[in-house]
């Protein structure tokens, strides 16, 4: 196979010999990306048309390229966590940018930063640096914000899990949601040098429907091009049903903070069952083997596998040693492998220290799904719910160039292991297991 | 005519695609001096495309000097549409290996003048000096490229109007909808196959075996187009047991020995060295065959005697080991008979 050493001026790279996950499928077919447009080149049109053909071409031996994998509830990582502002707020965007950079390392190509129940300046210090980042498509900047992500603090004081109580507060009008979020970060703003739209800072908001006003407030969140999830919630199937009408597209961490399911009053998971012929949410699971038993985890996936999006809710000490680390608001976290317990309680789970590409092994191996299935809940189906499919989690034409290279590794106990062999960003290369 | 019989589609594809390989390097083509292949489309090919594919990836062959040219192409899809055959190539061929796009000839059918595409694509044929090797599939009525029953064995690069039963058979790849299946094709005609230097046609499926002996046993006659093979001075048939169905027993036994013979003699299937290295401007060679022989053509006929007699005088001392060997007068030979 004629391929060139690599100059590193590469603008178009030919991956062949490789298995594309495309819709639920491995299909073996070339991909071509471009790093100067950073996105999928349509091989067929410019081979033809503008007679181009590959800088490079790199064998893969039969490997599975993924869509970049995305995480739509981060809460920190590399023990950095968005929610705290360090003592001088100056280095938080420092800080950030080194996170995203060894964020991407683990496949992690995009992803919403999230925010937990804070007092009211921590949104207003926090959000300016949280909003979508990949405006320039500059792949050295490493894993692209999407938008934030706002669990909270519209949440209810009953299902607060790590929350602290005091910063719970209850919406009756847009206005409450302006003041703590600042309306500059609901709206979309105009790009100063090009002029364009930009969408607004925050991209989705966890909230109880139940509480204050939310249900009525809802339309007004979605207008925005804001996803409006259910969440931290001890809404009843009827209220689940009605929120979803309202425009509700997303449920956070499903079955986590919620009333659990009954056969009478089957609480938020009702929604899946296309009761009420409403149209069904998508949903986040915690595949960590902590926050959900794998049993739980394949009905909800055998309720609506469109729907079923696999998120990590990594606190920042993902990525860390074992130990007993600072929380905020004075408390403290234990960390036993990727065990989080706030220090003081007997078992009150404090958020995951897990990192995606395991939750889909985890899946994989408990889910008895294939490995597209798996792949398919953190790529397609979290960039359907953010309404971004042209853009990101699918291998088609024209969509961004965020790529994993993967191998299954299979275990001697017959666990199936997907394993990151290289991440690409825009187009070009920026970590190699080999490297 | 060369006719090589296979046990099944696969073995026969595998003669073709090593027999196109052997031809290549042969060729030794260089960038002033590229090996000029015709290509089809269809599914008879589709295996022979696969193994050159899995050659090239072994690093066996290179297309870098390797000039094509297309049979045809649909009028009035986009380039990019899946069942044209600018696709089809592309997902064969041309994205596995490395031929240059702009090595590349397939018909445009959304030339804004689709009779000036027709010309230029026969010019450039011209151009790159002629088809060395032109490969082709047949339909089941023995059209060769879209030259359909009954297109004319003179014709040229031209517009063509489906058949009524092509469109049917076709709307299977345009959903079942007729009103989405192109009616008109541009395509090579008949004469243009005929004056490659070479032709390899791709033969498989019981259900192409009438067809086959229409084209072999037959007379050559319009409505089996590919029996304007019967003229041309240096055809090869590959065809798989199946093909050979409607074939006299004697006609298969008389191929099966004339390949056994051929191959205890070591001669095998090849061609005259000078069609194997392609027209290749020489300087102190001394030519052993007459300096320009026109190639008869429907257009322009030579009496018979003259076809059947200048054949062996041009060609069995060629075959030999020693190409330069002088031939016998012609004269000579007639006598010896």
């Amino acid at each position: 196979m004629p391929s060139a050493v690599p100059t590193g001026k590469e603008r178009i790279t030919k991956f062949t010999n490789c298995r594309l996950v495309i819709g639920n499928e491995l299909v073996e077919q070339d991909l071509w990306v471009s790093s100067a447009t950073g996105k999928i080149v349509r091989s067929q049109e410019v081979f033809y048309g503008e007679n181009v053909v590959p800088d490079i071409t790199i064998d893969l031996k039969g490997k599975i390229i993924s869509p970049g994998l995305i995480d739509v509830q981060l809460n920190g990582a590399f023990g950095f966590n968005f929610s705290q502002i360090p003592e001088d707020p100056s280095s938080y965007g420092k800080t950030l940018r080194q996170v995203n950079k060894r964020l991407i390392q683990t496949g992690v190509t995009s992803y919403l930063p999230t925010l937990t129940s804070e007092k009211i300046e921590v949104y207003h210090q926090a959000l300016p640096f949280l909003g979508p980042s990949g405006t320039h498509r500059i792949a050295e900047d490493g894993s692209e914000s999407l938008g934030a992500h706002c669990e909270g603090p519209f949440i209810n004081p009953t299902k607060n899990g790590i929350h602290k109580v005091a910063n719970i507060i209850s919406a009756h009008s847009f206005k409450d949601l302006e003041t703590v979020y600042l309306s500059s970060h609901l709206n979309p703003t105009l790009d100063p040098h090009t002029g364009a739209l930009r969408p607004p800072v925050i991209k989705k908001i966890t909230a109880a429907p139940e509480v204050g006003n939310m249900m009525r407030l809802i339309p007004e969140i979605t207008s925005q091009g804001i996803v409006y999830s259910i969440g931290h919630t001890e809404a009843t199937y009827e209220e689940a049903s009605q929120a979803v009408a309202s425009g509700a597209t997303m449920i956070t961490h499903l079955f986590n903070a919620m009333r659990p399911l009954h056969h009478r009053n089957p609480g938020v998971f009702g929604v899946l069952g296309i009761a009420e012929s409403l149209p069904r949410p998508y949903f986040g699971i915690i595949a960590d083997g902590i926050h959900l038993h794998p049993t739980s985890i394949k009905i909800a996936f055998n309720a609506h596998p469109e729907g079923f999006i696999l998120v990590t809710d990594a606190m920042h000490l993902v990525g860390l040693e074992d130990g007993i680390y600072a929380w905020t608001n004075g408390e403290r976290i234990i960390k036993v492998g990727s065990k989080l317990i706030l220090e003081g309680t007997e078992d009150k789970i404090a958020g995951s220290s897990i990192t995606l590409i395991e939750c889909v092994t985890n899946f994989l191996n408990w889910g008895g799904v294939t490995v597209p299935q798996a792949l398919k809940a953190v790529t397609s189906t979290p960039a359907a719910m953010l309404g971004l499919s042209q853009a990101k989690g699918n291998l088609v034409s024209d969509a961004d160039a965020d790529l994993v290279v993967l191998e299954e590794v299979q275990g001697a106990d017959g666990w199936r292991e997907l394993r990151v062999d290289q991440v690409w960003k825009f187009g070009a290369k920026v970590w190699d297991r080999e490297m | 005519m060369r006719l090589i019989i296979r046990d099944d589609p696969a073995s026969a594809s595998s003669y073709i695609a090593n027999y196109i390989i052997n031809r290549i390097k042969a060729f030794a083509p260089t960038p002033s001096h590229p090996f000029v292949l015709g290509l089809p489309t269809g599914s008879s090919p589709v295996l022979i495309y696969k193994i050159l594919v899995e050659k090239f990836k072994a690093g066996e062959i290179s297309f870098e000097n390797v000039v094509t040219f297309n049979m045809d192409e649909y009028i009035g899809i986009p380039r990019e549409h899946p069942e044209s055959y600018h696709t089809f190539m592309y997902k064969h061929f041309f994205s596995h290996v490395n031929v240059h796009p702009k090595n590349i000839h397939i018909l445009n059918g959304n030339a804004p003048d689709l009779e000036a595409e027709c010309v230029a694509y026969e010019a450039a044929i011209k151009a790159h000096g002629g088809i060395d090797l032109f490969l082709g599939g047949i339909g089941p009525d023995g059209h060769i490229a879209f030259n359909e029953p009954g297109s004319s064995l003179a014709s040229r690069t031209r517009v063509k109007t489906l058949a009524y039963d092509t469109i049917i058979a076709n709307s299977r790849f345009f959903g079942n909808d007729l009103e989405k299946v192109p009616k008109m094709a541009l395509t090579v005609g008949v004469q243009t196959v005929l004056e490659a230097r070479e032709v390899v046609i791709i033969i498989t499926g019981a259900h192409k075996a009438l067809a086959l002996q229409k084209c072999i046993e037959g007379g050559v006659n319009h409505m089996w187009t590919l029996s304007s093979l019967q003229l041309h001075p240096h055809p090869m048939i590959v065809v798989d047991e199946d093909a050979t169905l409607e074939l006299q027993v004697k006609t298969v036994k008389y191929f099966k020995s004339i390949e056994k013979v051929a191959a205890s003699q070591g001669f095998e299937q090849i061609l005259p060295s000078a069609i194997r290295t392609g027209p290749r401007p020489t300087q102190n060679h001394v030519d052993p065959t007459p300096a320009v022989k026109e190639e008869p053509s429907i257009q322009a006929p030579q009496p018979l005697t003259s076809t059947l007699l200048a054949a062996p005088a041009t060609e069995y001392p060629l075959r030999s080991h020693s190409p330069d060997l002088i031939p016998d007068r012609m004269g000579a030979r007639i006598a010896a008979y």
